[in-house]
C-alpha cells in the first residue's frame, strides 16, 4: 500500500507526517507544475474548475509514480467542489489506473464512517498493528507541524511586506518550512520551528514602513493554494500590503470537526453572521464567509480586500457581485481577481500593482484632506 | 532641460511618446507589433529619433503595457509602471474634472473611477478578452472591410440587430446566422457595436458608479460606432482625448518625468540597428520546470528573468535582473 494525497498549500506536510510517523509507506506528487496542470486540463470536463484541475493532476502524477491509495476530503453540495472526489474518482477508473479510494468525510459522522467502512476495512488488512498503534501520534505530530508551518507563514506576510531586499523573505520562509518539513521528533521540530522564527525574524527590514492592510478573502483553495493563485499572498507582500487570511487548514478542519469554542471556529460565525445584511441564506461553500469577512475587515480599519475565485464558481461569482455593493457602501477598495489555466501571472501583477497604487494614493488624499 | 520618453507595449500595438519640459509632445509612433514585440519597439524606436531634432537629449524613459518588462529590459527604462496607473496619470493631468476612465485596446478593457483627481477603484477583465480590439480587428477582416471603415459603417444602421454579447465565440455564431438570413452587413456591424459595450458595461463596470464627465480612450476609441453606442447607453457625452490612442505612452512619460532621474539607463536610439532577440528554454534543475527567457542583445546576454531561484540570472553577469 502506498498512500498520497492532493498539494494545498502547506497541507502535505501534514499528511506526509502522518503516513511517515506511522510507518505507511507514501508517495508525495510531484509540485505542482505546468504538466501537473496540463495532465488535469486534458483529463477533466473544460467547464470545471481550475482547483479541480489541478488536484487531479496531482493524483495522476502520484498514481504514476506508484502510489494505490488516494486520500481526499470531500465537503459535499452545494459546491461543486463538494462532489469532486466522486467525479475524480470516475476519471481515474475512465484513465485505467488502479487505486483505492479513501474519502476523509467533512464531518465525523457515524453516518460518514458507515459509509468509510467498506474501504476502510481493505485496508485494514494491509495496515500492522504497528501503523495502527501509532497512528494517534503520527495525528499530533501531524497537526503539531501543520501548525508550526502556519505560525512560520504567517509571521512571513507580517515579515514580507517591510522586508529590505525583495524576495529575501521568501527564500527565507521556504528554507524554514523545509525544516520543519525534516523534524523527525516532537523535540526537534520545537527546535525547527524555533530556528525558522528566527530566521524570518532576521530578515532585514525597515521598521519606518507602514504598510497597508490588506485581506485575502474567497474559495478556500484558490485562497490557499500559490499555485493555484499565482502567489498573490507573496506578490501582495512584496509591493508593500500586510496580508492577512482566515482560511487555513487547520481552520478547515477545526470546523469539520465542530469545534466551536475556539478562536478560529467562531471567527468563521462571525464572519457567517455579518454576511446576513446582505445575504439572506446560505448560498454554500465560502461565499457568506467571503462576503462577511470583507465587511468586518472594512470595519476593523482595513485598507483593501483581494477576493480570489475560480472562473466559473458558482458560490463566488454570487459573492463577487455582493463585494461590489459592499466596497460601494463601506468605502474600502476590493479587488476580484477571477483565476482560471491561463499564463496570467503577468495579469495579476498588473492588477496587485494598480490596486496597491491606488491604496497609497488614498492613504495621501486622507492625509491632505482628513476626515472630520 | 531633458525630455522624455513613454513606451506603451500592449497585446497588439506598442505606443511611443516624447514629451518636453512642459508636457508638449515632440514625437509620437503607433505601430502594431504582429506579434513580434522586440521587433515593434526597435522600429518604433527608429521612427522617434526620426521624428526627433537632431540633439534632443532623453532625460528619462518609462515602459508600461502588458510587455513592459521586456521592453524595459530591452531599452533600459528608468521607471516601469503598470498600465492603469500610467493612463490615470495622464487622464488625471489633461482632464482634472474627469470622473471615470473607459480604456477599451487589442486584449484588455478597463474601467477606472476618479473622485476628485484620485484613482478611487477600477476594474480590468482577466480570464477572457470578449469584447476588446482584437476581436473587432478579425469580425472587420471576415467581412473583408477595414477596421477604420467599420465604426463608419455601423453608424449607417438602420435597425441594428441584436447580437449575443456574453462572449465572442457565441457573438461570432449570432452574426452569422444574422447574414445567413438576409440582415444588411451595416445592421450587423451596428449590431456587434451594441453587444460589446452592452457586455463590457455589464462585465468589467458591473455594479460601478459610472459617473459623467467619462474620457473613453484606447485604440478602440476611434470606433465611432462604439463611442455612438456608449454614449446611447449611458446617456451622456464621452470626452475622447486628441491622443487616445497614446494615453499609456503619455501617462508613462509624465511618470518619468516626475520621477525625474538623475542619470538615465536608456541604451539610446542605436538600438534599433543592434540584431536582438529572445530565447526561451525548460530549466530542469528542480520541481518548478521554470521556463526561462534569455535577451540577446548583439548575441550577448543581456538580461534573463523567468527563473525562480535566480541561478541564471546571477550567472548572466551583473546588472541583469529585475529593473
Amino acid at each position: 500500500m502506498k498512500v498520497t494525497f492532493p498539494h494545498l498549500g502547506t497541507m502535505h506536510i501534514f499528511c506526509k507526517t502522518i503516513a511517515e510517523t506511522s510507518g505507511i509507506p507514501f508517495v508525495v506528487p510531484p509540485e505542482t507544475s505546468r504538466k501537473t496542470l496540463t495532465l488535469g486540463v486534458q483529463h477533466s470536463n473544460e467547464c470545471l474548475c481550475l482547483p479541480f484541475k489541478i488536484i487531479l493532476g496531482n493524483f495522476i502524477e502520484a498514481l504514476q509514480r506508484g502510489a494505490d491509495t488516494i486520500v481526499m476530503v470531500g465537503s459535499g453540495p452545494p459546491c461543486r467542489l463538494g462532489l469532486y472526489d466522486l467525479v475524480q474518482k470516475v476519471i481515474l477508473e475512465d484513465m485505467g489506473l488502479h487505486y483505492r479510494w479513501l474519502t476523509i468525510p467533512p464531518r465525523l459522522t457515524w453516518r460518514a464512517i458507515w459509509k468509510n467502512y467498506e474501504e476502510t476495512k481493505e485496508l485494514k488488512k494491509e495496515l500492522t498493528w504497528k501503523n495502527i498503534l501509532l497512528f494517534p501520534y503520527g495525528l499530533r505530530m501531524g497537526w503539531k507541524k501543520m501548525m508550526a508551518c502556519e505560525s512560520l507563514e504567517k509571521l512571513a506576510m507580517k515579515v514580507r511586506p517591510r522586508e529590505v531586499k525583495r524576495g529575501e523573505t521568501q527564500k527565507r520562509l521556504k528554507k524554514a518550512l523545509a525544516w520543519v518539513d525534516e523534524a523527525r521528533s516532537l523535540r526537534t521540530l520545537a527546535e525547527a520551528l524555533q530556528r525558522g522564527t528566527l530566521s524570518l525574524q532576521e530578515t532585514e527590514q525597515d521598521v519606518s514602513r507602514a504598510p497597508f492592510k490588506v485581506a485575502i478573502v474567497g474559495e478556500l483553495y484558490t485562497v490557499m493554494d500559490p499555485h493555484i493563485n499565482r502567489g498573490v499572498e507573496q506578490k501582495l507582500g512584496e509591493l508593500g500590503a500586510e496580508v492577512t487570511r482566515s482560511s487555513w487548514f487547520s481552520t478547515h478542519i477545526l470546523r469539520s470537526l465542530r469545534k466551536n469554542k475556539a478562536g478560529q471556529a467562531s471567527e468563521r460565525m462571525r464572519f457567517f453572521e455579518a454576511s446576513k445584511a446582505y445575504l439572506g441564506y446560505d448560498v454554500g461553500a465560502e461565499c457568506n464567509l467571503s462576503v462577511g469577512e470583507a465587511i468586518l475587515r472594512s470595519r476593523e480599519g482595513f485598507d483593501g480586500v483581494v477576493h480570489l475565485m475560480p472562473f466559473a464558481c458558482m458560490p463566488e461569482t454570487t459573492a463577487s457581485g455582493v463585494l461590489t455593493r459592499v466596497s460601494k457602501d463601506r468605502d474600502i477598495p476590493i479587488l476580484t481577481l477571477v483565476l482560471d489555466e491561463q499564463e496570467i501571472e503577468g495579469r495579476v501583477q498588473t492588477l496587485l500593482e494598480a490596486f496597491v497604487e491606488m491604496l497609497q494614493w488614498k492613504r495621501k488624499a486622507a492625509s491632505v484632506f482628513p476626515k472630520p | 532641460m531633458g525630455n522624455y520618453l513613454g513606451i506603451d507595449v500592449g497585446s497588439i500595438t506598442t505606443k511611443m511618446v516624447v514629451i518636453d519640459g512642459k508636457n508638449e509632445i515632440l514625437a509620437d509612433t503607433y505601430i502594431r507589433n504582429n506579434g513580434r514585440p522586440l521587433e515593434a519597439i526597435q522600429q518604433g524606436l527608429e521612427i522617434i529619433s526620426s521624428r526627433l531634432s537632431r540633439g534632443s537629449y532623453i532625460g528619462g524613459v518609462a515602459t508600461t503595457g502588458s510587455a513592459r518588462h521586456l521592453a524595459a529590459y530591452l531599452v533600459g527604462a528608468d521607471v516601469v509602471k503598470n498600465e492603469i496607473t500610467a493612463h490615470s496619470i495622464a487622464v488625471i493631468d489633461q482632464f482634472p474634472e474627469a470622473r471615470t476612465i473607459f480604456e477599451i485596446g487589442g486584449q484588455d478593457s478597463k474601467v477606472i473611477l476618479l473622485r476628485a483627481g484620485v484613482v478611487v477603484d477600477f476594474a480590468m477583465n482577466t480570464v477572457c478578452a470578449a469584447g476588446t480590439g482584437s476581436f473587432l480587428d478579425q469580425q472587420a477582416a471576415r467581412l473583408g472591410i477595414s477596421i477604420e471603415e467599420f465604426g463608419t459603417l455601423s453608424l449607417m444602421a438602420k435597425h441594428p440587430v441584436r447580437v449575443a454579447g456574453r462572449c465572442t465565440v457565441f457573438a461570432e455564431t449570432d452574426m452569422i446566422h444574422k447574414q445567413q438570413v438576409g440582415h444588411s452587413i451595416e445592421d450587423i456591424v451596428g449590431g456587434l457595436c451594441n453587444s460589446l459595450v452592452k457586455n463590457y458595461l455589464n462585465n468589467v463596470c458591473r455594479g460601478k458608479e459610472l459617473l459623467p464627465p467619462v474620457v473613453f480612450q484606447g485604440g478602440v476609441a476611434a470606433n465611432q460606432g462604439i463611442r455612438k453606442a456608449f454614449e446611447e447607453e449611458l446617456e451622456t457625452g464621452l470626452i475622447i482625448p486628441e491622443h487616445f490612442r497614446l494615453m499609456g505612452a503619455v501617462g508613462a512619460a509624465k511618470l518619468v518625468k516626475r520621477a525625474g532621474p538623475i542619470r538615465t539607463q536608456f541604451k539610446g536610439f542605436e538600438l534599433s540597428q543592434k540584431p536582438c532577440s529572445t530565447r526561451g528554454f525548460e530549466c530542469s534543475e528542480c520541481g518548478n520546470q521554470c521556463e526561462v527567457i534569455e535577451l540577446l542583445i548583439d548575441q550577448r546576454v543581456e538580461a534573463c528573468w523567468g527563473d525562480l531561484c535566480e541561478k541564471y540570472r546571477k550567472s548572466s553577469g551583473p546588472g541583469v535582473g529585475k529593473p
